[in-house]
């Protein structure tokens, strides 16, 4: 039974964890990696349960076409898969941003001391 | 695949590359490489599940998970191969009879024929009762209704008879039909060969052969147009050759020639009435009902006393003319292989319970690996759906034999047979019965499963019983009991047809029927030919008894006159119609028909006298009730303007004996009122004697073996009648066998369904019981340790069998009630609950049940009580 109840904990977070990622790629195309790292650095509960999380996250982006990945060669030369954001993203990225700020308003209201930094 | 694992390898990689760089991150921030390595791990969390949940959300997985399932569903069947078997064998045995069915229906009744704009042709004609006999438009109704109606485009007529048409190669019997020279064109159907006829043909000697004609009796011939065939003697020219499998009512495949009439010609002869089948075809956007309320409001002033009653037209769409009769017998047959389907979905449905029971362990594991009940779920529906597509296919192939069988063996016998295929239609039902069978089949087996997963286990249950296949099997042996109490009905049915007093003796009796080649032939030559022969065939050695008649009992050819008659001492009344036919004077002797009151025809009756005539029971019955039949006379109704030459006999007749009823059509049908003339007595004009010009008809009394009197009948032809064809020559028996043929073949159908469904349900209830035994093997080991016999425990699986067969057969008996009501028309002599029907099919049931509980039984004797409860 338990991984089901870890599926429940992965859906409720969605929202949150697209969101950063996006955030993310504003700055930039960036590895998977990378991007754990940036989003580890303003918010350590999102990625609470693991790095992991982060490649359904990947994918659920790429799908909806928010997001492209292509293959690339990194800093010290190495192999990575980039990911970048498309048009289609950085418009959904200004519409949900907008949203989240009301949201996180009201979660603020709610639990102390929670502050998700955002821009 | 290939696609899918590639995705997933390069996901994998740049987890693992995720996670090396987080190593790498952490030996710089100095931690040892094993330590490292662990924390990135550790941060990354569970590496297997990041991949799944990516996978879940590619969203193929669903298919990939669907052949994954279809592998493994493949594997599983192929590693119980018996069970595999059983399931695609019942399941193919269901499916496969349904789709020969459909196909049936599909061919005879719901596609068009293959004409041109199909849904336009209709038939007119006078329907006179229920039964569905109709009368013939006349000449002048169909002209009427050709010049003055606006809702057709086209209407033809057409009669058809059988003539001696002769060939280079000598004179054989052919099929003839007369038809208006805008017959095909109307239909549309294009000559293949030559032309077809043109209004100008009317009055010409021209013929059109079919195909069937011209390779049969032309052999193909291509130069054949312009030549001529003999047609009852008179010459007429080829000018046309018709296309292969014309099928049109009374118009069916065989070596027919057409030759025009023409509908002003004036035929005195009494058979060729001028009266004709109307064919016709409707106006674009013109509905049959509006069709027929402007036919009848042209004909309704018509009293045209060769024609139909305009009150009684009616305009019937050519599809449902030519097959329609088809209809309820398809129809029922369609209900019978529909039980027969339930019956296999049902013992599919219970083998695969048996076999998810067995499985049950495998899925608890699976559940508690993680696999969610739909997942489960999926998996059993596709074991499930490859078991019914494998039987749906093996069923396709039984489908494509069987009507390729029934084709070849009934495409003369049935309008329509010959177009009988599996269209892509039938193939489409059959994959959707397919779905829907496994889809059923599934349901019961994970209904189980999710009750047994959904609870923890906790207690182990000692007596175990499951419901839902008890319950499958007694709707099996209901739906066996419905189809094996019809069966008897059918049973019965013959025995009561076969019982019928038929009137006369048919034994030793062999019947022959000529036709003269040359119809031209004066009357009273051919009745003189007949005379002839009848004497010679009386003095045959051997033969006790020999008679000529005009009607004789279950044979293709006879003639009777139907005429309004006037019965001395009784006011006439409009329907007072009696069949008229001629005999000759040994007809008593040779037909063994009982004479109960009177006498018969003697010598001294020849000459010029009043004409005595002999009357069956039902003449009696019909118009005599409580009189003294004998000395009444009778006359033939004279309507206001008819002629002398209109009434075939003009004088008074005279009774003098009465006869049994004989039959004359199918057994089971009515009696009609007859009146028997003598041939001798017969004035020299009456138009009676135009009879012999279209064939003459023999009964032979004698012992000998079929084969000698066959020969002594040929020598005696070729000796005073070469003119003469031999249409027919069997003994009557046989001709009593073939009038049952449509009968006995319901029978087979029947019986053979009966049969398949009570196999499918004794396969059913061993089944069952030998899965209970196994479910309920530690109750019995525990039973026989606290005391229990074998006997004791043999009786206990008896009797579950014997519950099933009772709650099975209860409403079995009901439905099998209401099905009756269904096939009423094909029974005779039977009531819906026929008890020796019922009871045989209890019995029958019972006994299937006995045997098939007879091996669980003994496994459950056998049990081993010490074997179990060490176990336990």
């Amino acid at each position: 039974m338990s991984t089901r109840e870890q599926y429940v904990a992965v859906d409720l977070l969605p929202g949150t964890l697209d969101l950063l990622i996006l955030q993310t790629l504003l700055l930039g195309p960036c590895h998977g990696h990378a991007i754990a790292c940036s989003i580890e650095l303003r918010s350590e509960e999102v990625l609470r349960v693991g790095h992991g999380s982060l490649y359904p996250a990947l994918q659920r982006l790429l799908k909806l076409k928010l997001i492209a990945a292509e293959d690339g060669i990194s800093e010290n030369n190495r192999k990575a898969r980039f990911y970048r954001l498309t048009d289609k993203g950085r418009k959904t990225l200004h519409v949900e941003t907008s949203k989240w700020h009301l949201f996180s308003k009201a979660i603020a209201r709610i639990l102390s001391p929670a502050s998700p930094e955002t821009r | 695949m290939q696609f899918w694992d590639r995705r997933r390898i390069r996901l994998e990689e740049e987890i693992q590359d995720h996670i090396e760089r987080e190593t790498e991150d952490n030996i710089r921030s100095g931690m040892s490489l094993v330590e490292a390595r662990e924390a990135a791990q550790k941060k990354f969390g569970n590496t297997l599940l990041a991949v799944e949940r990516s996978r879940e959300i590619w969203g193929g997985l669903r298919v990939e998970y669907f052949l994954k399932d279809l592998r493994y569903a493949l594997r599983s069947l192929r590693r119980a191969p018996g069970y595999a078997t059983a399931v695609v064998l019942t399941l193919a045995l269901g499916l496969g009879s349904v789709a020969t069915i459909l196909a049936i229906a599909d061919s005879v009744l719901l596609r068009p024929v293959p004409l041109p704009h199909p849904r336009q042709l209709v038939m007119i004609y006078g329907k006179t009762d229920q039964a569905g006999t109709w009368e013939d438009l006349s000449y002048r109704q169909i002209e009427t209704l050709r010049r003055d109606s606006h809702s057709f485009s086209g209407i033809a007529a057409y009669l058809t008879m059988v003539k001696a048409v002769g060939t280079p190669d000598g004179a054989r019997v052919a099929l003839y039909a007369a038809i208006t020279p805008n017959f095909f064109r109307m239909l549309g159907v294009p000559a293949k060969m030559g032309r077809l006829l043109t209004s100008a043909d009317a009055n010409r000697p021209v013929v059109l052969v079919s195909d069937e004609f011209w390779q049969e009796r032309l052999h193909g011939d291509p130069h054949v147009l312009g030549s001529s065939v003999q047609i009852s003697g008179t010459p007429r020219t080829i000018v046309g050759v018709l296309p292969a499998n014309l099928d049109l009512p009374f118009v069916r495949g065989g070596p027919f020639v057409y030759a025009p009439i023409s509908l002003e010609a004036k035929h005195k002869d009494l058979l060729f009435s001028s009266s004709a089948l109307a064919l016709a075809r409707l106006k674009p956007g013109v509905s049959p009902s509006q069709a027929l309320a402007e036919a009848r409001s042209l004909l309704v002033h018509d009293q045209d006393r060769n024609g139909a009653d305009g009150q009684r037209l009616t305009i019937e769409p050519l599809t449902h003319f030519i097959s329609g009769s088809l209809e309820r017998p398809l129809l029922a047959l369609l209900g019978g292989v529909g039980i027969l389907l339930l019956i296999a979905c049902a013992n599919a449905a219970n083998l695969q319970i048996a076999r998810a029971t067995e499985r049950l362990a495998e899925m608890e594991v699976r559940s508690a690996l993680g696999a969610s009940f739909p997942r489960l779920l999926q998996q059993l529906l596709v074991e499930s759906l490859v078991i019914s597509m494998a039987g749906a296919s093996v069923g396709g192939g039984v489908a494509v034999a069987a009507t390729a069988a029934i084709r070849g063996a009934y495409a003369e016998r049935f309008a329509r047979f010959d177009e009988i295929g599996v269209h892509p239609a039938v193939l489409a039902a059959l994959a959707l019965l397919a779905v829907m069978a496994g889809l059923l089949g599934s349901l019961a087996p994970a209904l189980r499963i999710r009750r047994t997963t959904a609870v923890v286990r906790t207690q182990r249950s000692i007596t175990t019983r499951n419901r839902a296949s008890g319950a499958l099997v007694i709707f099996q042996v209901a739906l066996t009991c419905i189809l094996l109490v019809t069966c008897g009905l059918f049973v019965r049915t013959m025995h009561a047809l076969e019982q019928v007093p038929v009137g006369f003796d048919p034994h030793h009796v062999t019947t022959l029927v000529l036709m003269p080649l040359d119809s031209n032939q004066p009357p009273a030559t051919l009745r003189q030919t007949d005379t002839l022969l009848l004497a010679r065939f009386q003095t045959l050695p051997g033969v006790e008894a020999a008679t000529m008649q005009t009607r004789i009992p279950f044979s293709d050819y006879g003639f009777s006159l139907s005429g309004t008659t006037d019965v001395s001492g009784r006011a006439f009344e409009k329907n007072d119609v009696a069949s008229y036919t001629v005999v000759s004077s040994s007809f008593l002797q040779a037909s063994g028909i009982q004479l109960l009151r009177g006498r018969g025809f003697e010598a001294q009756d020849d000459g010029d006298g009043a004409i005595v005539v002999l009357v069956n029971q039902a003449f009696v019955r019909r118009f005599l009730p409580g009189r003294n039949p004998l000395g009444v006379t009778l006359r033939m109704h004279r309507d206001p303007g008819d002629k002398d030459s209109d009434l075939p006999v003009r004088g008074n007749m005279t009774v003098i004996g009465v006869v049994q009823n004989e039959i004359q059509g199918p057994l089971g049908s009515a009696f009609d009122p007859m009146v028997y003339l003598d041939d001798l007595q017969l004035p020299r004009d009456s138009s009676f004697l135009g009879l012999y010009g279209i064939a003459s008809q023999f009964a032979i009394r004698s012992r000998l073996p079929e084969g000698v009197l066959d020969k002594e009948i040929r020598a005696t032809l070729k000796q005073i009648a070469p003119d003469m064809a031999e249409m027919q020559l069997q003994p009557m028996e046989k001709g009593i066998a073939a009038s049952l043929e449509e009968r006995r073949l319901a029978l087979r159908l029947v019986s053979g369904f009966g049969a398949m469904a009570l196999l499918l349900a004794a396969i059913g209830i061993y089944g069952l019981l030998a899965y209970t035994v196994t479910l309920r093997r530690k109750e019995i080991g525990i039973r026989m340790a606290l005391g229990s016999s074998r006997t004791g425990v043999a009786r206990l699986v008896l009797k579950q069998a014997g519950r099933t067969v009772l709650w099975g057969v209860i409403p079995g008996i009901a439905g099998a009630w209401a099905a009756e009501h269904t096939v009423r028309s094909f029974l005779f002599g039977v009531q819906a609950l026929d008890p020796l029907a019922v009871g045989s099919a209890a019995i029958m049931l019972a006994l299937t049940a006995g045997m098939a509980a007879a091996i669980p039984a003994w496994n459950a004797a056998r049990v081993d009580p010490m074997e179990v409860l060490r176990i336990e």
